[in-house]
């Protein structure tokens, strides 16, 4: 294994140190805090695993040549349309995904379509059942196709501004 | 030939195990906030945010739903009560849409893997977009 960069270790040593504070000032609550965390941790192990196994079946399958070409700068609206299929099907918190879509980036994953990937999953299809008993039918069509939408908008407008940043 | 691509395969485990492990201080200082929001947001203390007219309602809503984190079903939850309590559609289309899409917990680790400038501009996008969504969906859902 390459060697191996951390990310995020700064960010974990200050939860870390909030947690001192509340273990200090609020002993109980810090300590129902860790455990709706390991409960949230448990829930998230399978879908941590299915995400090494995708991210290592992209590497396995799409050489960067294909990466480049399904989503690279030439991908046209073919890597729009996998951009959003990808972001709807894809399950569990958004921050599960920042490795493997940095995986892609190195490769050269286009921004524009990260950013699509990543609003396109606000379409959340095992929710949807839950949204029509809350909002009907109607509603959670409408909200839905203009997810797709904005998402697709936000991309481009990143593609334009991509200068800036 | 077989034996070439099971090398190869086990290389691209190894590889997107690695990638895992590079972003786990991160995910775990995500999931421990995650866990002190849920201890001290309660849902009472979100609808008494809402009823303020329609444009502030729709802000309110992102605004909070950014902060908020937990899983998208809590989210839908939360807005079924909210609901009857009489808190306007507006407020629940952008409260509902930023909890499952945005997360002001989630930009410490995002610029950590994209860069900072990448996050500050995608997020504000996608808040932007919330809020546009949020009143375009209520619009559109009165010519119905």
């Amino acid at each position: 294994m390459k060697n191996i960069k951390f990310k995020g270790v700064k960010f974990l040593l200050i939860v870390f140190f909030l947690y001192c504070l509340l273990f200090i000032f609020d002993n109980i609550n810090a300590l129902n805090s860790i455990s709706k965390s390991l409960s949230i941790l448990v829930t998230l192990i399978p879908i941590f695993i299915f995400i090494i196994l995708l991210t290592a079946l992209i590497n396995y399958f799409l050489k960067p040549k294909q990466i480049l070409k399904h989503f690279g700068e030439d991908s046209g609206k073919a890597g729009i349309f996998y951009s959003v299929m990808g972001g709807i099907l894809s399950h569990g918190p958004m921050y599960a995904w920042y490795g493997m879509l940095n995986d892609m980036r190195e490769h050269g994953l286009k921004d524009s379509l990260i950013v699509i990937f990543l609003y396109s999953r606000a379409v959340k299809l095992p929710l949807l059942p839950l949204m029509i008993s809350i909002f009907g039918v109607t509603y959670s069509i409408i909200l839905n196709i203009y997810i797709i939408i904005f998402a697709i908008i936000q991309g481009l407008i990143f593609d334009k501004f991509k200068k800036l940043y | 030939m077989k034996i070439n691509q099971e090398i190869t395969f086990k290389k691209a485990f190894i590889g997107s195990f690695g990638s895992f492990i590079s972003i786990l201080p991160m995910m775990v200082a995500i999931i421990a906030l995650v866990g002190i929001f849920q201890t001290y947001i309660t849902s009472s203390m979100i609808s008494s945010f809402f009823g303020y007219g329609e444009f502030t309602d729709i802000f309110t809503g992102t605004f909070i739903g950014s902060i908020a984190v937990g899983h998208g079903s809590i989210g839908f939850i939360i807005a079924q009560g909210l609901k009857e309590q009489g808190v306007s559609l507006y407020a629940l289309s952008s409260f509902t849409l930023a909890w499952v899409i945005l997360g002001f917990i989630q930009l410490p680790a995002e610029a950590s893997v994209f860069g900072v400038k990448f996050t500050i501009f995608r997020n504000i996008l996608a808040f932007i977009s919330t809020i546009f969504i949020a009143y375009c969906t209520v619009l559109t859902m009165r010519l119905f």
